[in-house]
């Protein structure tokens, strides 16, 4: 009898552990998202960068890199809750600046859905957060600790290539009302990395956020050696900037050394950062 | 009672309009001028700013003088037509629409300009975004004659075309809305715009808007006295030999004509409308149109002034001018409504 027993209680171990061994990996990969809709143009790129895009069935309507991430009409900025249930998604990547954002992160796990509340990082070191965090929500930690190590070595060879011990002032125009951005901000964190003196910064306690509008006749008296333009996609250059008052006297300006930036690159912070700190190196090598 | 009593006597032996209080607010004006020109991040000397204005030899020269002739200068001008424009387009719509609230973006004209900015904006190419000072007056004259029609016989009914007015300014604002959420990378330049902006002043539009806001200055001075007309029943006014429609009609146009161009020229610059006819008019104890003049110059150096303090409270960063306007004359103006109502009681 006890014999008996003792199989049988052999047995039911045996299958215990085999069944839990057996159950563990698919319990694990099926709590993976496998349909994941990102409303963020950085996290997208991100995703893809890391390898969960086979997992990405949606994007926003700004989400334009890579070519082959699914764009939509949906909004980042104004995210639909019912709009997004169409697309029956088990995890939503939400940034924390779009209209209600908390309202819709509470609505959508009411439903079951798992969101990832994006916050717009202050700094590079931030956005590697981001990677390392989104890497470990889709499954692909490898993947971004790989994406991250790639960029801070191609971002330290383009700050190496860049920088200069010479004090070069720039001024980064985000529209022709001359709001610019601090070295508060991500963007003016990437000029410091390179040692470039930013004009804006003695307004830096005009904006908590880091973005004040300056006047004229202060960025004409700063007068410096480059300015990037951040509005070229609206229309500005060399051509419109000479056409101000007073802004030929100004050395980037007499000397051309106004800078068009790409669309797009400035404002996302994921793998396409090192494009960015590439673009400044070669910016900076032609005037020094 | 007792006190506005004496106040009647009193006007009614004084002249309707007391021409000093005109000369004062000139002077005050070109006072105004001299210190807002004077002022900015750089630094420069008193002396040579007033030779510089005055021809004389030993101004400023070279990056200094361009800082003040093609930077302060043109600025300062701006914002003294502005504040004309839309203190006199105040004052005009208070008394045409007997409404003491009434302010010169009642008939849709800030609506529609905000619209039309954002068409501009928001349009695929790079090229129409030049184009948006045109694109904002037209999309305030265009609202306005909307509301115009929409409204039917012109003034047969002042409150339909008050009520026409705030349907289409609603009906404006929706469309702009809609194409803002179509098109969310212009949202910081369509609410910069909105918010008001001298930054982007220089002679071009100094010279442009100068023509028109003079223009519709000058027809509603020269009304300005059938104007007071209007505070009468329109039979009374008939009996004055004034036709109160065609009037209406006149100071209406030449309001908004006034107020597009300053919309067009520097954003939706707020509460100058309001405030400073009552200011004036409860400074001066008069309600006659007679002190239209004045109320444009008092408008005038009250946005100079404005934008002064918008250059220099944050400097070298701006402060929004219509941020300054509304903090500094809201509380002013409830001092002035205070005793105005003490006198009256």
């Amino acid at each position: 009898m006890s014999k008996v027993r003792k199989v049988f209680a052999r047995i039911a171990i045996a299958t215990t552990v085999i069944s839990l061994v057996a159950i563990y990996p698919t319990q694990a990969a099926s709590n993976m998202p496998t349909r994941i809709i990102s409303l963020s143009p950085s996290a997208t790129e991100i995703l893809y960068a890391i390898g969960s895009g086979k997992q990405v069935i949606a994007v926003d309507d700004l989400s334009n890199y890579p070519s082959e991430a699914p764009m939509t009409k949906l909004s980042a900025f104004n995210p639909n809750v019912e709009a997004l249930l169409n697309y029956k998604p088990d995890l939503i990547i939400l940034n924390a600046d779009a209209t209600k954002a908390l309202e819709v992160k509470v609505a959508l796990e009411k439903l079951k859905i798992k969101v990832f509340l994006e916050r717009a990082p202050s700094s590079p070191r931030e956005a590697y957060l981001e990677i390392t965090a989104l890497g470990r929500a889709t499954g692909k930690i490898s993947g971004a600790q790989s994406v991250i190590s790639d960029m801070k070595n191609k971002i330290s060879a383009a700050i190496k290539s860049g920088k200069t011990s010479k004090k070069i002032s720039f001024f980064h125009e985000l529209d022709n009302t001359l709001y610019t951005a601090t070295s508060d901000t991500f963007i003016g964190k990437v000029y410091k990395d390179f040692n470039l003196v930013n004009i804006a910064d003695p307004a830096a306690t005009a904006d908590s956020a880091g973005y004040p509008q300056l006047q004229s006749e202060y960025v004409i008296k700063a007068n410096p050696k480059i300015v990037f333009l951040a509005d070229a996609q609206y229309g500005e250059s060399l051509a419109t900037l000479t056409k101000r008052a007073g802004w030929n006297g100004i050395s980037a300006v007499k000397s051309k050394n106004v800078v068009a930036l790409p669309e797009d690159i400035p404002s996302r912070w994921g793998p396409r950062l090192v494009d960015f700190y590439e673009f400044i190196a070669s910016s900076i090598s032609k005037v020094k | 009672m007792k006190k506005l009593k004496s106040k009647g006597e009193e006007s009614a032996l004084a002249p309707i309009w007391n021409w000093k209080i005109t000369a004062f607010s000139a002077a005050l004006l070109f006072f105004v001028g001299i210190l807002a020109i004077s002022f900015g991040p750089v630094s420069l000397g008193f002396q040579d700013i007033l030779r510089t204005l005055f021809g004389l030899p030993g101004g400023l020269t070279g990056q200094d003088r361009t800082l003040l002739i093609d930077l302060r200068l043109p600025r300062a001008l701006l914002a003294a037509l502005v504040g004309a424009a839309l203190a006199t387009s105040g004052a005009v719509y208070q008394t045409v629409f007997r409404n003491p609230l009434a302010d010169p973006y009642l008939l849709g004209a800030a609506a529609g300009a905000g619209l039309g900015a954002t068409i501009a904006l928001t349009s695929a190419g790079a090229d129409l975004r030049s184009l948006l000072p045109v694109f904002a007056f037209f999309g305030a004259i265009s609202a306005v004659l909307v509301s115009f029609f929409i409204s039917g016989k012109f003034f047969a009914e002042p409150n339909s075309l008050l009520l026409s007015g705030i349907a289409v300014g609603s009906f404006a604002t929706a469309v702009q809305t809609y194409l803002q959420q179509r098109n969310s990378s212009s949202l910081r330049p369509v609410y910069s715009w909105i918010l008001g902006e001298l930054t982007v002043a220089n002679w071009e539009v100094v010279t442009w808007s100068s023509i028109y806001i003079l223009i519709a200055l000058i027809i509603l001075f020269t009304v300005s006295k059938q104007l007071d007309g209007l505070m009468l029943t329109d039979e009374e006014a008939y009996s004055l030999g004034i036709n109160p429609n065609k009037l209406r009609v006149i100071a209406v146009v030449a309001a908004t004509l006034a107020t597009a161009t300053a919309v067009s020229a520097s954003g939706l610059i707020g509460f100058v409308g309001i405030v400073v006819p009552h200011l004036v008019r409860g400074i001066t104890h008069r309600v006659t149109n007679r002190g239209l003049l004045t109320i444009a110059l008092v408008g005038a150096s009250f946005l100079v002034l404005a934008d002064l303090g918008a250059r220099t409270l944050l400097s070298p960063a701006e402060l929004p001018i219509g941020v300054i306007t509304a903090f500094v004359g809201a509380p002013f103006f409830l001092v002035v409504l205070r005793k105005k109502r003490l006198v009256s009681q």
